[in-house]
């Protein structure tokens, strides 16, 4: 294997591949990184067996050489010191040559590193998705769905299953669903040209926020595909492979209440900011529970109190409000998170009864939908 | 590289229980493998891994060339992951990371396979945590526990296992293949007795240190015989500084116990099985005749204890200044 490429791209590639590659992994190969040279360009592989990342540089890209000279093969190299010697390297131009001893040399102008490589066969294979199941979305909107989502996932190892967001594609709609079982989060949106079915899966919230990171706010496109094992995100030039949970996500839809006793109207920033302050007597220890109560005339009151501090309450004016009189506690830091994964001015809040979860959707009936368990308090 | 008839020549009992559950595509969803260090549990537990990972089976034999066959061997497949004891034990957060790992998906396929080495190491918390685990395998699981001692494992494990016991080497054939790799006849029966390891059994006849540690059991030995006073003294002056770390302990006890099982031997007329002493008649006789056959068996039993003692982190020098005092009286 042998080829001469431009450091600059080399160092951006090598860069978003190093975010999959982690140093304790129990595979000793998973330590180092994957280099591919064809006719078409290279390609970098990272993995922490989690999730990888291929990166791929195109020999020739808008008329500009990227890659020169390829003999086509492929290595693997120590992840430990190899970006640290790409991007120290003195020219702009890299020659990494390979040969069957798995030698590695590293050239650029006078500077000359050999380097110990270890067989690509040894690498895993990541699965080879077809193309035809899959389906596109706009980047940032693919972001925002993650965003609204993926904070919900369970942080306990006690259900796995719980700890991934629900991805399923059903009658032209995108769905995301994320549940602590004290939480949900959901979100869905229609996707144009969608194939007929797609595999539900469920991703892991990690993976997700790694993509989450990794994505730059573009206008262009990703590819999303899926196999048994596998989903694909997949940007021009960037593969981003994550694992599947394994597992039965369970049936969320019977979770949402359909009829709802009392409607609330509510300035999303004002609710949120009284909820902030009147969390800050809230105990951890004890679900930092505030209650909300009507109070009539189009008011509300958000209360907390905690013996040993003090006590704390906020009344809010609300634009609408409409059925039965409530009081209801909750934990305020799962409405905090769900208000703030609501990017719209108005929401509404629809309870059905004190002892019910409660749900809340922006008030345009956009389909974001946060469900939230309230507290039992005597 | 081996295969099954490989295998099949020193296990053939345990290799045709596998083979054949394969063959009739039944294959266990945990195995616990039990035998002796040196009688082939890992190279059992691999060719498992392989047959189920491997691309162009021939019958039951994997072909040791596909990809599969080769990263399984180099301990990279992805699917396949090996767990080794950390230290002293088997901790409960490795198990902890086993358990993430297997709520994944597969990396390349939908089939898993663990190893777990030395399974006995287990700590009781990691023991109990893998146990719903084991009963309860997602599809396409197959668990390998490898375990010189089952009676150490939890009934509970061990009754969701199918269990495979490993005959011991025949220890004749073993002393001949070391004979023909130029050991000492003597030598070649006493490490027949330590070890069931072909490699480590020359490196052991070549070392220096192993010499020196035989030497000491000698006078040992002979100094329980002669003036007993002294024998605290040696102790401290001699055996403390030889043997440092804790295997070294182990196996000096090791070759005491097989010291005192050949004076035993000596006792009731089996001298062909002797593998100590078995050029050192004179000083046998000497030693033999100052201990009853009932105080060596509670000598072996002491020797028996205290290696037991030191498995439970006892500190080594306490527990050798016990045994000592309790083969003086």
């Amino acid at each position: 294997m042998k080829f001469i490429i431009q450091r600059d791209q080399l160092i951006a590639s090598v860069q978003d591949v190093m975010k999959a590659i982690s140093s304790r992994t129990v595979i000793p190969i998973l330590t180092g990184m994957k280099i591919e040279a064809k006719e078409s360009g290279i390609t970098l592989t990272g993995s922490d067996s989690d999730i990888s990342i291929e990166s791929f540089i195109p020999a020739e890209e808008n008329g500009n050489v990227n890659v020169e000279q390829i003999e086509e093969g492929s290595i693997v190299l120590q992840a430990k010191y190899f970006p640290d010697i790409v991007r120290k390297l003195p020219e702009k131009t890299v020659e990494i040559e390979a040969d069957e001893n798995l030698k590695v040399t590293i050239r650029s102008g006078k500077a000359e590193f050999n380097l110990n490589g270890q067989d690509a066969e040894e690498y895993p294979q990541l699965p080879k998705l077809q193309t035809n199941d899959s389906f596109e979305l706009p980047i940032d909107l693919l972001k925002s769905l993650i965003k609204q989502t993926v904070f919900a996932v369970s942080t306990m190892e006690t259900r796995p299953i719980l700890t991934g967001v629900n991805i399923k594609l059903e009658n032209g709609n995108l769905v995301f669903t994320a549940t602590d079982s004290h939480r949900l989060a959901s979100r869905e949106i229609p996707v144009s040209e969608a194939p007929g079915q797609l595999p539900t899966v469920v991703v892991p919230g990690k993976s997700l926020n790694e993509l989450n990171k990794i994505l730059d706010d573009t206008e262009e496109t990703v590819e999303i595909s899926v196999t048994n094992n596998q989903i694909l995100f997949r940007t021009k030039n960037l593969n981003f492979l994550s694992r599947l949970l394994d597992g039965n996500y369970p049936e969320t839809s019977r979770l949402i209440p359909e009829q709802s006793k009392t409607v609330l109207h509510v300035k999303t920033k004002e609710l949120l900011s009284t909820i902030d302050r009147a969390s800050l007597l809230a105990k951890e220890e004890r679900n930092n529970v505030v209650r909300l109560s009507t109070r009539g005339n189009g008011l509300i009151e958000i209360t907390s109190n905690s013996p040993e501090v003090g006590t704390v309450a906020e009344e809010i004016t609300v634009p609408s409000i409409s059925g039965e009189e409530l009081k209801i506690s909750f934990s305020s830091k799962y409405m905090i998170d769900a208000l703030k994964a609501i990017e719209y001015e108005e929401v509404k809040v629809e309870f059905t009864g004190a002892m019910r979860p409660f749900i809340i959707r922006p008030a345009n009936d956009d389909p974001i939908l946060q469900l939230i368990l309230p507290v039992r308090t005597y | 590289m081996v295969n099954w008839s490989d295998i099949a020549e020193i296990q053939p009992l345990a290799s045709r229980i596998i083979t054949n559950s394969i063959k009739k595509d039944r294959i266990s969803h945990a195995y616990l493998l039990h035998g002796a260090r040196g009688t082939g549990k890992e190279a059992i537990a691999e060719l498992i891994a392989k047959n189920l990972f491997c691309e162009n089976l021939a019958g039951v034999e994997p072909c040791n060339q596909c990809n599969a066959c080769r990263r399984i061997a180099s301990g990279n497949h992805p699917d396949v992951h090996w767990i080794e004891p950390e230290g002293q034990s088997i901790k409960i957060e490795q198990i902890r990371n086993l358990q993430k790992e297997f709520s994944y998906s597969g990396m390349e396929s939908t089939r898993k396979v663990y190893v777990i080495k030395g399974a006995e190491t287990l700590t009781v918390n990691a023991a109990n945590r893998i146990l719903k685990f084991l009963e309860e395998p997602s599809k396409q699981t197959t668990a390998i526990m490898l375990t010189e001692n089952s009676q150490a494992i939890l009934p509970t494990i061990r009754s969701r296992c199918q269990i495979i016991d490993l005959q011991p080497l025949n220890v004749i054939q073993f002393q001949q293949k070391l004979m023909e790799n130029e050991v000492s006849e003597s030598t070649a029966r006493l490490m027949g007795a330590l070890t069931n390891n072909l490699d480590e059994a020359i490196a052991r006849s070549n070392d220096e240190w192993f010499a020196t540690a035989r030497k000491i059991v000698v006078q040992l030995i002979e100094m329980f015989a002669d003036n007993p006073q002294d024998v605290y003294l040696f102790i401290h002056n001699h055996w403390v500084g030889h043997f440092k770390e804790r295997n070294e302990q182990e196996e000096g006890l090791d070759l005491l116990l097989i010291a005192f099982k050949d004076v035993l031997y000596y006792h009731i007329g089996n001298e062909t099985e002797m593998v100590f002493f078995s050029n050192q008649e004179q000083m046998l006789e000497k030693v033999a005749l100052s201990f009853s056959q009932e105080e060596l068996l509670g000598h072996l039993n002491a020797i028996m204890q205290a290696k037991r003692k030191l498995k439970q982190n006892v500190n080594p020098t306490l527990v050798m200044e016990q045994l000592t005092l309790q083969i003086q009286r």
